[in-house]
């Protein structure tokens, strides 16, 4: 039916198809009118609109000056932040870019700070130097270099490549740079063994986390820089910024890419046979784990459906696995293996309504829960029905298991936990034909719920599993503080 | 404002993107920012209806979000009332900007008198040239009409006669989002979702039937008669709705008019109409106060979800929702005492003084609400001041209204822009003050500044009670459904023949050659039947439609052979029958003579020179003076009588039309007498009251009539 088109509803595929046909400014309008109408919704396609949109505005702007570059993204940012507050998704990525941003500016600082005294063949050197200034390491450069994980490997090193390749048409600036950053993925694989272990325990033992996990940036950045630096002698970092610049973004990108795997990774550690496990509402990265771990055992899956909001997308997980139409750009070639319904690996998947989870929770034995935000004391805010779930499972001293990717993980503490719950169609829960019931009854359907950090017991992310009480170091490690008030004015 | 050419290189690309070989039609949509309508008066002798807040947020950005979130591309604002406000506002808006999803355009169409003329104006212009959305610029709705769209394609493809899609909202039976007054019927055949028939219903109706062309049962072994609809104006139209409304010069209603008209003409032109019928979503018209008041709890109540205050569809709005339902943007100032209940919008830098409670109502930006005050249902407009204890409920207060301490505001007032009311005042439920009047002008109408009536203010207060005006042909609105009932039954008891609500008269003067027939709900009717109920519809039409136009031509001063012409005209179109051109033709000189006589003219004067030169029109429309009995001539007095009753000195008016109708020879003394003995002319004591003074003349002295009878023809013979 082709002249169905221009009638066509926006969404996030179309956003992102036409995010490279048009100027910047319309994109990011259209961006804030879609997360008003709720038609980019839900925490990965915010952060992936949010992603990509930030790369087009990186690579659109003339600017070689970082500061400059701060102040445009975090101006877009506060708007994007201002249009939704609740998906908090979208301030996360913001700050993740604008500390990629400071990151890449004060390595450059410190870089040209040596260069006049030292020959740029020194990385380490000046790496070490750049460690006091960086409280953390952007994890997009440690996710990215998964190297804590074996089994991430293979991804990476797929995934190198082709990001690079793609900056192509976006960055104009970097293309005489091209050879160097494929060269990069090499060299630096070849380096990697040797750091892996460092870094792996950085994340496990977060106090030696800043000088420990410094190499890796510290690491893969000389061998980009000095290069042009070369050429052009005088000026040139600036050009450099944006370059880098954008290709932390791509890694942002990657990240959001392989954040299910990576989560995935652990099932088997925490999924044992014979065990019965519940969940809520249709989360991929859940779906995800699971089938991760139904690869090699055999357990039991009971699933609350999550009505009214979710329940058609659970039951459509359920059934026909979890393959997300707005979804459709990520990598179609794995897509009957991963996307494949829990039911025809051989486990066995009970549907129950939301009001049965407590006269179950006594035979179960894990409880596993996506989040739409985890916030920075530990507390979450999941769909609706996750607070019933998690105090059920306090009631029956049932461990709850949360599995969230970093990109969920937000500084911004809770003070007012009312206003980030966010109320949908009461339609939903009485029709709105029923003309004298709406009419006289107040009906309220809250989307999400908000859960104490005291009744979740671990958190999975992408980068292994913390107790609750430990987020605030990956939040440290994470985000600038200077960032994380996106909405207070500019500290120059 | 031209149409921005960036845009439209934009929405190309998205076709190629979507691996499209050729370009299809952009899909353009058509905004009827006029209603034509009084519904929303006094507001919007000030300002246009779709620019008054629902929720804080003028109703046209409800609008234009709908149709971006449609995928519109090219937007056409028809505005035919207040259009410099409209085009300011959709200026500065961000719809304008370069970022807008699409361009938008305004017509003015100032000269338009309803939708039809609108339309028309629309064809002749011819910027709509694919398939478009016509909607009102009051349409709040978050109903997805993608599949709306596509069906109506597909439909096109088939056939060419497939001009439109209705797209409906169900809603049960009782509904406070469905219209009060007149309740839609829209009959539809399931099985192609085309509407077959459509009528309006009256909830007051004791039998309530349909008049289903027979032909249509015959050919359709299915069919839904549904009132359960919401009708919310969205409508999917191909271009060939425009050329129908140009075609048929009379239609002035889209439904009464555009809509009947086609189905009826159905075998005629062969063009269907198509319904799609949403369950899911929201979609309503503000049509009316009541709607104002439902829509405005729905968006509150998050019905219309995600068009809750809380997304913020002005760029510079931050609500934000907290417990029950308590919208507050930033800077409100609330009293440590003071109570914010439930449902509640509170604009930026309100402030609310202690010991206050303010429970399911709207307040705009920047009010100051004293202390003790009680807000309970009230929708309260940026800039507005309300004293201390003071108690308002269920009211709207416009901007920069101010109300004074110890007031009260009962349920159902409206309280229009920059009006002032003193302290210590009660304004009445059926209050509506304003400070503009209505000067019915000669070209368009104009405001003009109304004294002040402390009666209704109180002292040093500033604006005056809107007197319902008898010559709207709409009854006038209310906020509260109840209020609306009790008009209604007033206006009932003293219209039996002077109603000049369409909907009332047009039943009464049709329920005698009705009643006669017993045929039940939805039974086959024959063909003139059918023509009966089209001709009850367009009575309205045509009454308001003759008497303005003959009345215009007679402030002109055209002569009264092109007078009676374009009468004729009106009537052959719209097949009025000589029973509603006498009301037209009676109704028309009354007011031309109560407005000589406002003028300063005496009654006489006034009388003989408009009755005199246009005997022509009084001949044509009375053609029984010759035989025994006068019923014609007896209507016509009736229908004079009943329109004098409110104007200035009737009476005296009603005594010298009697004399001049006399002395000219066109009406028999006989049919004076008929008339006065008819017990119609002395159904109410208003009635009575101006005929009293024709009564007395003609019961008694004849001399004098006789005598003046000489000045008439005398006058005559010199015009």
């Amino acid at each position: 039916m082709p002249s169905v088109v221009p009638g066509q509803a926006p969404s996030l595929s179309t956003f992102l198809k036409t995010l490279k046909s048009k100027d910047i400014e319309t994109s990011i309008e259209l961006f804030i009118s879609l997360l008003q109408r709720r038609q980019i919704r839900n925490s990965r396609p915010c952060a992936l609109a949010t992603t990509q949109l930030l790369l087009r505005v990186v690579a659109g702007e003339r600017t070689r000056d970082a500061q400059a570059l701060i102040t445009r993204i975090r101006n877009v940012g506060r708007r994007l932040v201002a249009a939704q507050p609740g998906e908090m998704a979208v301030g996360n990525i913001v700050r993740r870019v604008l500390g990629v941003i400071r990151e890449v500016a004060e390595e450059d600082q410190d870089q040209s700070a040596t260069s006049d005294t030292s020959t740029p063949t020194s990385p380490s050197q000046s790496a070490s130097k750049a460690t006091p200034h960086r409280p953390g390491i952007s994890s997009t450069i440690s996710s990215f270099s998964p190297l804590h994980h074996g089994g991430a490997l293979p991804h990476d090193m797929h995934a190198r490549p082709m990001s690079s390749g793609d900056i192509t048409p976006l960055a104009q600036d970097s293309a005489e740079q091209r050879p160097q950053l494929g060269a990069t993925s090499p060299s630096y694989a070849g380096q990697g063994p040797t750091q892996v272990t460092s870094l792996f325990g950085l994340f496990h033992t977060p106090q030696g986390a800043s000088p420990a996990g410094t190499p890796p940036p510290g690491t893969q950045s000389p061998v980009g820089k000095p290069a042009p630096r070369q050429k052009d002698a005088a000026a040139d970092s600036k050009l450099d910024i944006k370059a880098e610049v954008i290709d932390g973004i791509k890694e942002l990108l990657d990240e959001l890419e392989v954040v299910d795997s990576q989560i995935a990774e652990s099932a088997l550690d925490h999924i044992h046979s014979n065990e019965i496990i519940l969940t809520h509402t249709s989360s991929q990265t859940v779906q995800k784990f699971l089938a991760t771990a139904a690869r090699k055992r055999k357990f039991t899956v009971v699933h609350a459906e999550a009505y009214p909001n979710d329940h058609l997308a659970t039951h459509a997980t359920i059934v026909n696995g979890n393959r997300k139409a707005d979804d459709s750009d990520s990598n179609p070639s794995d897509a009957d293996e991963r996307w494949k319904p829990l039911t025809s690996m051989g486990i066995t998947v009970i549907l129950i309504p939301d009001s049965a989870v407590f006269a179950l929770m006594s035979r179960i034995n894990k409880v596993i829960l996506a989040p739409h935000t985890v916030l920075a004391n530990g507390s979450l805010i999941a769909a609706a029905g996750a607070a019933t779930i998690a105090r059920a499972a306090r009631a029956h001293r049932v461990p709850v298991v949360v599995l969230s990717g970093i990109y969920k993980l937000s500084p911004v503490y809770p003070f007012d936990t009312d206003e980030l719950i966010e109320f949908g169609d009461p339609g939903k829960v009485v029709p709105f034909e029923d003309g004298e019931f709406m009419d006289a009854v107040d009906v309220v359907n809250p989307i999400f719920d908000h859960v104490e950090a005291d009744l979740v017991d671990l958190y999975i992310t992408n980068l292994g599993a913390h107790a609750p009480s430990y987020l605030y170091r990956i939040v440290a490690d994470h985000y600038r503080t200077e960032d994380v008030d996106l909405l207070a004015k500019e500290v120059v | 404002m031209p149409p921005k050419s960036g845009k439209k290189g934009g929405g190309a690309d998205k076709g190629k993107n979507s691996g499209e070989e050729e370009r299809p039609d952009p899909l353009q949509a058509l905004v009827l920012a006029d209603s034509f309508e009084p519904k929303f008066e006094p507001f919007t002798l000030e300002k246009p209806r779709c620019l008054l807040p629902l929720a804080n947020t003028p109703l046209i950005e409800y609008t234009l979000e709908f149709l971006a979130n449609a995928g519109v591309e090219e937007v056409f604002i028809c505005s035919g009332n207040h259009t410099e406000q409209v085009e300011e506002y959709v200026a500065s808006s961000k719809w304008t900007r370069d970022t807008s999803p699409f361009s938008v355009e305004i017509v003015r169409s100032s000269a338009s008198n309803s939708i039809g003329d609108a339309m028309r104006d629309m064809d002749q212009k011819g910027m709509l040239t694919g398939d478009f959305v016509c909607v009102y610029g009051d349409v709040v709705a978050s109903v997805g009409i993608e599949n709306a769209i596509r069906a109506h394609k597909q439909r096109r493809e088939k056939s060419k006669n497939a001009i439109m899609t209705m797209v409906l909202r169900e809603a049960g039976d009782q509904h406070r989002t469905k219209a009060h007054g007149t309740r839609p019927v829209f009959v539809v055949d399931p099985t192609k979702d085309r509407c077959l028939h459509y009528e309006q219903m009256r909830p007051g109706q004791t039998h309530p039937r349909l008049n289903i062309d027979g032909e249509i049962l015959a050919d359709c072994p299915e069919l839904e008669v549904r009132a359960d609809l919401i009708d919310c104006g969205i409508d999917i139209c191909s271009p060939e709705v425009l050329s129908q409304w140009s075609d048929n010069f009379d239609w002035q209603q889209p439904r009464r008019g555009f809509l009947y008209g086609t189905l009826k003409d159905h075998e005629l032109n062969g063009m269907t109409i198509h319904t799609h019928v949403a369950t899911e979503g929201y979609a309503a018209r503000v049509k009316s106060l009541q709607m104002y008041d439902a829509v405005s709890k729905d968006v509150v109540g998050r019905w219309s979800y995600p068009l809750s205050p809380d997304a913020n569809l002005l760029r510079q709005q931050s609500y934000a929702v907290g417990k029950s339902g308590v919208y507050r943007e930033e800077g409100v100032v609330l009293a440590r005492s003071a109570v914010v209940k439930k449902k509640t919008v509170l604009g930026k830098a309100t402030s609310i003084g202690d010991g206050s409670v303010v429970t399911n109502s709207v307040i705009g930006r920047r009010c100051v609400i004293g202390r003790r005050v009680k807000i309970d249902g009230a929708y309260i407009w940026d800039d507005a001041r309300i004293g201390d204890d003071t108690v308002i409920e269920r009211a709207v207060v416009a901007n920069e209204a101010s109300i004074g301490k110890n007031c009260k505001v009962s349920p159902g007032a409206l309280v229009s822009f920059g009006t002032v009311i003193a302290n210590d005042t009660t304004v009445q439920g059926t209050g509506r003050i304003t400070r503009f009047k209505r000067k019915r002008g000669y070209e368009h109408d104009e405001l003009v500044r109304g004294a002040a009536d402390p009666k209704v203010v109180g002292k040093g207060g500033e604006g005056f009670n809107q007197e319902p005006d008898s010559d709207d042909e709409e009854d006038f609105e209310t906020l509260i459904p109840q209020l609306k009932l009790r008009d209604d039954d007033d206006a009932a008891s003293i219209s039996t023949l002077n109603s000049e609500d369409e909907d009332d008269s047009d039943f009464e003067t049709d329920s005698q050659p009705r009643s006669h027939r017993t045929e039940s709900f939805g039974s086959i009717n024959s063909e003139e039947s059918a023509g009966e109920a089209e001709a009850r519809r367009s009575a309205a039409d045509f009454h308001h439609e003759a008497a303005g136009s003959i009345f215009d031509s007679l402030q002109r001063g055209d002569s009264p052979d092109s007078i009676q012409l374009e009468l004729k005209a009106l009537t052959l179109s719209s097949n009025a029958d000589g029973k509603q051109v006498r009301r037209a033709v009676g109704v028309a000189l009354m007011k031309r003579i109560a407005s000589l006589v406002e003028s300063g003219a005496t009654p006489q004067k006034a009388v003989s020179q408009t009755i005199g030169p246009n005997r022509l029109l009084v001949e044509r429309a009375v053609l029984d003076r010759d035989q025994e009995d006068n019923p014609e001539s007896v209507e016509f007095l009736l229908y004079v009588q009943a329109d004098l009753v409110h104007r200035p000195q009737g009476g005296k008016v009603l005594l010298y039309v009697c004399n001049a109708l006399v002395s000219l020879e066109l009406f028999e003394s006989e049919a004076l007498e008929q008339w006065l003995e008819d017990e119609r002319s002395g159904a109410n004591p208003e009635l009575v009251e101006v005929k009293r003074e024709t009564e007395e003349i003609m019961g008694g002295d004849s001399e004098e009539e006789s005598s003046e009878e000489e000045d008439d023809s005398n006058d005559d013979d010199d015009e």
